[in-house]
């Protein structure tokens, strides 16, 4: 075999190796289409479908930043849970969309702040401070909510058709967060973090802005995804914001990217890996399977997932 | 000679490759018993890729090998042990945060079993046996692993090796690491090993070494055997010219004798004490267009002065400044800011993103030189990347192969790229020639020289004398973290005069 056969194969073996997430959305976009009789592919399921989608794959392209410099924050749900109690609160009092929209991001982003510089200057495992975090957000939030259960902002949002928002959001959001991924230091900086913190520190990287920068991209994700939440559902409750924690971590693994984050780390895997997540959790409530149900069998493709991708690293590592 | 004696390991036809890169192409390889066998030849050769593959540390593409005249396949580099194949590898092979007893015993923790829990009485009693018999007897073997600095651990590997009774010793690159008293450790083994006529595959770049020890030599180059000398061959033009493959000429260090340096300081080192107490009250002066070695033992705390230079090392009293503006330099992006470059000891570990590729390691230190506007283009990276490829010659695939991949040689290679692609004007160098062939040495001294001639400064780090000697305007000596002695280029340094200095 000649030199550039045997590199066309290997450059074909990276190539199916990156195709592989998207591989696996047709697969279960397929199966799913076939399980349920087409009843998933019909348009009003499509369109719960997009609403979920949207949701999930703009916490989890801004959570990739974070993944990428190693950091891996459990707090989504609950950021978005506080976000979007506090923007409703004050949407209530004031009567204004406008002012409504404000007060989510800037909670937003100010909880992505903190979380940042916890991260930074705390020596603890992010991992398990935003465990904790992610739990005392939504503790807030039920506080703040008081007797009230559930908060509704029907008379505030009167806006009817989601389709064009949920477009912009979501096209911008991804554009943004890829340019500056790939084509910008803050991006690249991360990548090399995640891969050697010591290395890239003594080449100049400032750990923690990076760090700090990385929580402030994935908080535009959670404050984006809360305004989404709002404007669909008009209330606010507690559980709002729910389970997409665990949701997002399963997109990005889907999503064809290292849990350990480093140079493999892409944007793309934030949008593939919420497709698919949200395809698999709509498509079997659609065959009548019971939450629990579902809990398990994303518990399983979860911990197949990581078994897989991380069977390469360990074949590495042995027996040194 | 070698017709009355045994064969104890053979390979035949083995083939090795790395994706497109064949690291070995059809290596016939015989080695008896009672042989000292050395494999010398540059990085990426294929030296390290034969003796793990015989290790069992990863399986051959194709090819046979042979081993007590039985078919030998190790899987695993625990299967490879369990025949008789030892290695002590390049770089670190023991397990960090367990204690020095677990570390030999990894993976063997039944020896201990009673009644069903491990008896670490009985484990510390054998591997202090174990460290007594490589005469590494100051070693408690309870402690943890962690509380040794770099040639002990290398010791704990070697003890471990050793306590498995190989047929084979394979030495990959180790010696380089060590001080003396390391190096004498291993030397008493090989020769203890031959005694037994047992055998040994020495590898290293120090071709003195090499040859003091070895009984006969094969010389590999670009993955293919060149030839096998006898002891009675050895010569080191000879062997030089056959790992290269030309005739290397004289000028492998600076040629003149003159110790010369503009006036103007550029860092000023004063009264530096650092965190872990590895230097003491350290004051020195870099000048514009110097090359200034400092040398010593590897304890002596110079490891730890480089990067406190570089504001990557926590000082506890005194300050590294700037001199042109006296800027006192904390972290590395100060440093930089002056111009500033800093090469690690531990190129692994410090220096390079290994899962990343070469295009991102050498991006990573200059992204201030490509982005446009904070945009980085990948074109404006490929020029930026694909220059330094070809100024320094680094073989590799492409751009994007990750740096893991590549030899010792071509990762250093991207080290210095990283900081020669910014137009680094004071070089910090620590150990930059460690585990690199003489091919690539000459390259990087080359670099200085040229450095030097524009004006740069270099602060070069080194355990090696003789590269201090020939590369040095002035060379500072240092002994137990304070500097005993400076010597000047003029002064005709020699061997004798740094050693003096030193102990």
């Amino acid at each position: 075999m000649s030199k550039d056969n045997i590199k066309k194969i290997i450059l074909n073996k990276e190539k199916v190796m990156s195709a592989a997430p998207i591989i696996g959305l047709v697969l279960v976009m397929l199966a799913f289409a076939v399980l349920t009789e087409g009843k998933s592919i019909s348009k009003v399921n499509l369109k719960v479908l997009t609403n979920q989608f949207i949701m999930t794959a703009l916490v989890a392209i801004g959570m990739v930043y974070c993944f990428a410099c190693g950091a891996l924050d459990m707090s989504a749900g609950g950021s978005l849970c506080l976000s979007a109690i506090c923007g409703a609160l004050a949407g209530v009092k004031t009567g204004s969309l406008a002012v409504m929209i404000v007060v989510v991001i800037i909670v937003a982003m100010l909880i992505a702040l903190v979380k940042g510089l916890l991260a930074a200057y705390l020596t603890l495992p992010v991992f398990i401070v935003t465990i904790i975090l992610g739990s005392l957000l939504s503790a807030i939030g039920l506080v703040l909510l008081g007797d009230e259960t559930t908060l509704s902002v029907r008379y505030i949002v009167k806006i009817k058709d989601l389709t064009a928002i949920n477009l912009i959001f979501i096209i911008g959001f991804f554009l943004v967060a890829m340019i500056i991924f790939n084509y910008t230091k803050v991006g690249k900086a991360c990548k090399l973090q995640g891969g050697n913190p010591l290395a890239s520190g003594q080449s100049g990287i400032d750990e923690k802005k990076i760090i700090i920068m990385s929580f402030l991209m994935s908080g535009a994700g959670i404050a984006l995804a809360a305004i989404i939440t709002i404007l669909k559902t008009k209330t606010v409750t507690a559980a709002s914001g729910g389970s997409i924690g665990n949701d997002v971590l399963v997109a990005i693994v889907l999503g064809g990217m290292p849990l350990t984050g480093g140079p493999k780390s892409k944007i793309s895997a934030g949008i593939i890996g919420a497709a698919t997540i949200t395809i698999l959790n709509n498509g079997l409530s659609l065959c009548n399977v019971s939450n629990d149900m579902i809990q398990i069998v994303r518990g399983i493709i979860f911990i197949f997932v990581v078994f897989i991708t991380s069977m390469t690293y360990r074949t590495k590592l042995l027996p040194r | 000679m070698k017709n009355n004696k045994e064969i104890l390991f053979e390979a035949k036809e083995l083939c090795k490759n790395f994706g497109s890169t064949a690291a070995l192409k059809h290596v016939n390889l015989t080695v008896y018993r009672g042989e000292v066998r050395g494999l010398i030849g540059e990085n990426g050769s294929g030296k390290s890729t034969i003796s793990s593959i015989a290790a069992g540390m990863q399986p051959a593409t194709s090819g046979e090998m042979y081993f007590k005249g039985q078919p030998h396949k190790p899987a695993t580099m625990i299967d490879g042990a369990k025949a008789g194949f030892g290695m002590i590898v390049q770089e670190m092979g023991t397990i960090p945060g367990i204690t020095i007893a677990q570390n030999i015993f990894l993976g063997q923790e039944n020896l201990f079993k009673k009644h069903g829990f491990i008896s670490l009485k009985d484990m510390y009693k054998e591997a202090k046996k174990a460290l007594d018999a490589i005469g590494f007897t100051d070693c408690d073997p309870k402690m943890y692993i962690d509380a040794l600095n770099m040639q002990d651990r290398k010791l704990v590997e070697i003890a471990k090796v050793m306590y498995n009774k190989p047929e084979v010793l394979v030495v990959d690159e180790t010696t380089t690491a060590l001080s003396q008293k390391g190096r004498d450790i291993i030397y008493k083994l090989i020769k203890q090993m031959k005694e037994e006529n047992k055998a040994v595959l020495f590898i290293s770049h120090d071709l003195d070494e090499t040859m003091k020890h070895c009984d006969t030599l094969t010389v590999l180059r670009d993955g293919e055997l060149v030839t096998t000398l006898e002891k009675s061959e050895f010569e080191p033009g000879k062997v030089k010219s056959c790992m290269v493959g030309r005739e290397i000429g004289e000028h492998y260090y600076r040629e003149d004798k003159i110790c010369t340096y503009d006036k103007e300081v550029v860092i000023r080192v004063e009264n530096v004490t650092t965190g872990r107490g590895l230097t003491e009250n350290v004051s020195f002066e870099l000048h514009k267009g110097e090359i200034l070695g400092i040398g010593g033992l590897s304890h002596c705390g110079m490891h730890e002065l480089g990067r406190a230079i570089f504001g990557e090392e926590p000082i506890v009293t005194g300050k590294v400044t700037y001199a042109p503006t006296g800027e006192e330099i904390v972290n590395a992006r100060i440093a930089m800011k002056h111009e500033m470059g800093y090469v690690s000891k531990n190129r692994d570990i410090e220096a390079l993103v290994l899962t990343a590729s070469i295009r991102d390691n050498i991006i990573g230190a200059g992204f201030d030189k490509v982005s446009n506007h904070g945009i980085i283009t990948p074109k404006s990276e490929k020029e930026y990347v694909g220059k330094q490829v070809e100024v320094l010659r680094i073989k590799c695939a492409g751009i994007d192969q990750a740096v893991k991949f590549l030899s010792g040689g071509n990762k250093q290679k991207v080290v210095f790229g990283k900081w020669i692609g910014r137009g680094t004007k004071i070089l910090i160098l620590d150990c930059p020639t460690r585990g690199v062939d003489i091919g690539v040495k000459a390259a990087m001294y080359e670099i200085m020289v040229q450095m030097k001639a524009e004006g740069k400064s270099i602060l070069i780090i080194s355990e090696e004398m003789a590269e201090l000697i020939g590369m040095c305007d002035r060379l500072l000596i240092m002994k137990d973290g304070v500097i005993s002695g400076e010597l000047k280029r003029d002064d005709g340094l020699d061997e004798k005069a740094v050693i003096e200095n030193m102990i």
